[in-house]
């Protein structure tokens, strides 16, 4: 079966997609719908563990809503409802009973907008850790400043950890959100356009940043961006109206992708 | 192009007309208000405080001819067993009529008990009691039917405080408005003492913390190595202010107010000096930063930054600040206010104690009903409910309670609270009564106030306590709600001034027009006196009265309720404002 999208015939979105390697979450014939408004098509992707994988495509198409899916964050909007299958190993995300603390523990978010929590940025860090495990005083230190120096932020706020997060600069403010989540050790960690509010130096670091998280964690980016998409990751999504349209290890896809919608997307020659 | 020109220039003249117009309307409307504002305080207050004093006394003696004379002993001359210490306290009252002259002498004991009241009475047979027993700090009267002026003279013992020409003409007459200091005795003197110090050292702080001035920081910044001794020696302050209360609490009697208030008071003032220690801390913590930074002092605008910002301790000690205010009356006295009760002969020798005691415990008792249970259903609507039918349904139930006359809450509680039998629960026209229905009539501001105050929490605060994997309760417990918190304690606080300054729900509960005791707030469970009246009710029984005097003495309690209104509100400015700031950064 093959749909025709933007003037284009793209081959049927639900066809077996490979990766190298262990696959760490796999999203399998996903339909998700706001009210009665369908934002998601029959979307099937695999997330291969320890690698970068960037979901791009123009505005409204479906990107942002496919990573929130990632770790059930959709169902905090009251009128989304989806039907389809994700599973990480064993664990399938979205079953109804599944145990949504465990898989947000797991499955980390960054967002778009730094939004650390109104405490001391030792609070900030400490809070999850604290939620999920019992931690002695000194156990507790040793993890911030862990989460901390593996954000690449240690540095500069070692000296005041007892400010308050929101008195930092938005690009610290980025990277403590990043040590915030690295800081409950997750397997996973989404990261939904989280340079789009930073200037071009922070964002470099950011981007820097993910190429270090790639070896202990796997990280799942939305970006806007085609060449921060190249630069950072192993493997590129593109997604249009709705539909995972390309999919594919990223060098492929910026070199010599399958559609001409692809092509005319990422070269910005669009619509 | 020259016509558009024109048509420019024309919508400018004209934009520019509408700009001043408005703005000078609305000048003028502002000032016309202050004025309007300012002649009704002159109105309120210049018959009550200043011209009353001397004029509106004689008035009254007009249809009932008496005069009267107040004494008052601060300190007992009765030990517990009754035996004299020190010399008796002996009056002698004189005056010469038609029979002759007549002296009469007679021995006040002053006695440790509070509020035993005996009143001298004097006509033509004479003085009606020659030996009387006086409660401590219990002001009583001396009363004088007869047409001829009576001249009094203590003739033995310690001299109380009296009019200061020393030798008192029978015509003098105290005045509602006046304030002065009691002590009762040494202790209590240091302890009162302490708290009123604590209050002024926050205050000052507070004015320190909000406009720091260079100097004073400078100044500061010399004791800045000493600052865990400084927090210290406030602690130690605020144990012994706190410590010196219980000796002075008597917890005789439970259900009495008034023994309670030296431990509130205590516990305010030691309260006050941890807030003073804490902030100075800060303050110092702050100073020290900014040298570390190299920064230069004079950067205060930075400071305040740093202090303010960090975890709304300065907005604390304002509530605190705000919250003590409104015990001064209780710790410096006010007679009008704590001490009288109504005096039915006398309208310038009454005083508000039952109304403002009764409006103390309807508020608390009306607090603690509706509080938890709004702020409780506030955020069960908002943050767990599902948005079924049966959601939308009590949503539209409680918007359109809070828009309900008060008089209907007032029949609901009769039906209730008040009346025995079917769903009555049988309280009487009780305390307890009062403040449930006033509980209930607060509860859909506060939960409409709360609602508000939950939504307007931003998105991302619960989306990134979620992504890091809380559960709901985490959520609404560790970020949503001290977020909100500033927004609900301001719903809340308007709330309570709301049901503060209402009249017409106890009209129908049953507050009644005059008692002369403190109210009891459990009587409808023990089976006490269940009268009782509240701030309003008083003013609008008062405003009843045929005689003008008793209007003199609605509109001075009119001004105290306002200034506990406007207590009560600048609470929730703060509240706002600190909240606005906050989201702002």
């Amino acid at each position: 079966m093959s749909e025709k999208i933007g003037g284009e015939v793209v081959p049927d979105s639900t066809k077996k997609l490979d990766v190298n390697g262990e696959i760490d979450l796999m999203i399998e014939d996903l339909d998700l719908w706001y009210g009665d408004k369908q934002a998601l098509y029959g979307v099937s992707l695999p997330i291969a563990k320890n690698s970068v994988t960037a979901l791009i495509g123009p505005s409204g198409c479906g990107k942002s809503t496919l990573l929130r899916m990632m770790n059930r964050m959709n169902d905090l909007i009251s009128i989304c409802h989806y039907d389809g299958k994700i599973s990480m190993g064993d664990t399938e995300i979205t079953a109804k009973d599944a145990d949504l603390v465990e898989i947000r523990k797991n499955i980390g978010m960054v967002f778009q907008r730094p939004n650390p929590f109104p405490k001391s940025i030792y609070d900030n860090v400490g809070y999850g850790v604290k939620l999920h495990t019992k931690p002695t005083r000194e156990e507790l230190d040793a993890i911030i400043e862990k989460s901390l120096k593996r954000a690449a932020i240690w540095d500069e706020v070692s000296d005041r950890m007892h400010d308050l997060g929101t008195s930092l600069s938005g690009g610290q403010q980025q990277r403590l959100c990043i040590a915030r989540t690295i800081a409950v050790e997750p397997d996973i960690i989404l990261m939904d356009e989280p340079c789009s509010a930073l200037d071009p130096i922070a964002t470099a670091a950011i981007e820097e940043l993910i190429l270090e998280l790639k070896k202990d964690f796997t990280v799942v980016i939305v970006t806007h961006s085609m060449s921060q998409a190249a630069r950072v990751s192993d493997y590129t999504g593109f997604m249009y109206l709705g539909r995972l349209v390309e999919f594919g290890e990223t060098d492929k896809i910026f070199s010599d992708p399958d559609l001409e919608l692809t092509k005319r997307y990422i070269t910005g020659r669009f619509g | 192009m020259k016509d558009i020109d024109k048509l420019q220039k024309r919508s400018r003249k004209l934009r520019n007309l509408t700009e001043r117009v408005g703005s000078t309307s609305l000048a003028i409307a502002g000032l016309i208000g202050l004025l309007f504002l300012g002649v009704l305080i002159w109105q309120i207050a210049e018959p009550t405080f200043i011209k009353g004093e001397q004029g509106e006394i004689t008035a009254v003696s007009e249809w009932i001819p008496e005069s009267d004379y107040r004494f008052e002993w601060d300190f007992p001359n009765i030990d517990e067993n009754g035996n004299l210490t020190g010399d008796p306290v002996v009056i002698r009252f004189e005056w010469d009529d038609e029979n002759g002259s007549h002296s009469h002498d007679v021995q006040i004991n002053v006695i440790q008990t509070r509020q035993i009241k005996t009143d001298i009475y004097i006509d033509s047979n004479g003085v009606d009691q020659t030996e009387i027993d006086v409660g401590r700090k219990t002001k009583f009267y001396a009363y004088s039917t007869l047409s001829v002026p009576v001249t009094v003279e203590q003739i033995s013992g310690p001299v109380p405080n009296a009019d200061d020409t020393g030798y008192p003409s029978v015509n003098t007459f105290v005045i509602s408005g006046d304030v002065h200091v009691l002590w009762d005795d040494e202790n209590e003197q240091v302890f009162q003492t302490l708290e009123l110090l604590a209050w002024t050292t926050l205050l000052i702080l507070i004015i320190v913390f909000t406009w720091p001035h260079e100097t004073v920081i400078s100044l500061l910044s010399k004791i800045e190595s000493y600052k865990k001794l400084v927090r210290g020696v406030f602690y130690i302050l605020a144990a012994l202010t706190l410590s010196l209360s219980f000796e002075f609490s008597d917890k005789a009697d439970i259900l009495e107010l008034e023994n309670y208030l030296p431990t509130l008071d205590a516990a305010l003032g030691a309260l006050c000096w941890a807030m003073c220690g804490t902030i100075l801390y800060r303050l110092l913590e702050g100073i020290e930063r900014l040298k570390n930074l190299k920064r230069e002092i004079h950067e205060t605008s930075r400071l305040k930054h740093s202090i303010s910002n960090r975890d709304g301790i300065l907005m604390w000690s304002r509530m605190l600040l705000f919250t003590s205010t409104i015990f001064i009356p209780l710790l410096i006295d006010i007679p009008f206010l704590t001490e009288r009760y109504q005096d039915i002969f006398v309208p310038y020798a009454s005083g508000i104690r039952a109304a403002f005691y009764g409006t103390i415990w309807v508020m608390l008792i009306a607090m603690v009903v509706s509080i938890p249970i709004s702020v409780g259903a506030a955020i069960y609507l908002e943050e767990y409910a599902k948005p079924n039918r049966i959601t939308k349904l009590i949503q539209a139930l409680v918007t359109n309670l809070a828009g309900v006359p008060s008089i209907v809450f007032g029949m609901f509680g009769l039906a209730i609270f008040v009346k025995q039998g079917g769903i009555g629960w049988g309280l009487g026209p009780s305390v307890l009564a009062a403040g449930l229905t006033m509980g209930v009539m607060a509860m859909p501001i506060i939960v409409l106030g709360g609602q508000e105050a939950l939504r307007s929490v931003p998105r991302s605060v619960r989306e990134s306590a979620y992504g890091i994997g809380c559960t709901r309760w985490q959520v609404t417990k560790d970020h949503v709600l001290p977020s909100a918190m500033p927004g609900i304690m301001t719903g809340t606080i308007l709330a309570m001034s709301r049901i503060m300054g209402e009249a017409a729900p106890l009209v129908v509960v049953g507050a009644t027009a005059m008692i002369l005791f403190d109210p009891e707030p459990l009587a409808a469970l023990n089976g006490g006196n269940l009268n009782f009246t509240v701030i309003p009710i008083q003013i609008y029984f008062w405003t009843a009265e045929p005689d003008h005097a008793w209007h003199s003495m609605a509109a001075a309690a009119s001004i105290t309720l306002i200034c506990l209104l406007i207590a009560m509100n600048s609470i929730a400015i703060v509240l706002r404002q600190h909240f606005r700031k906050r989201l702002k950064s």
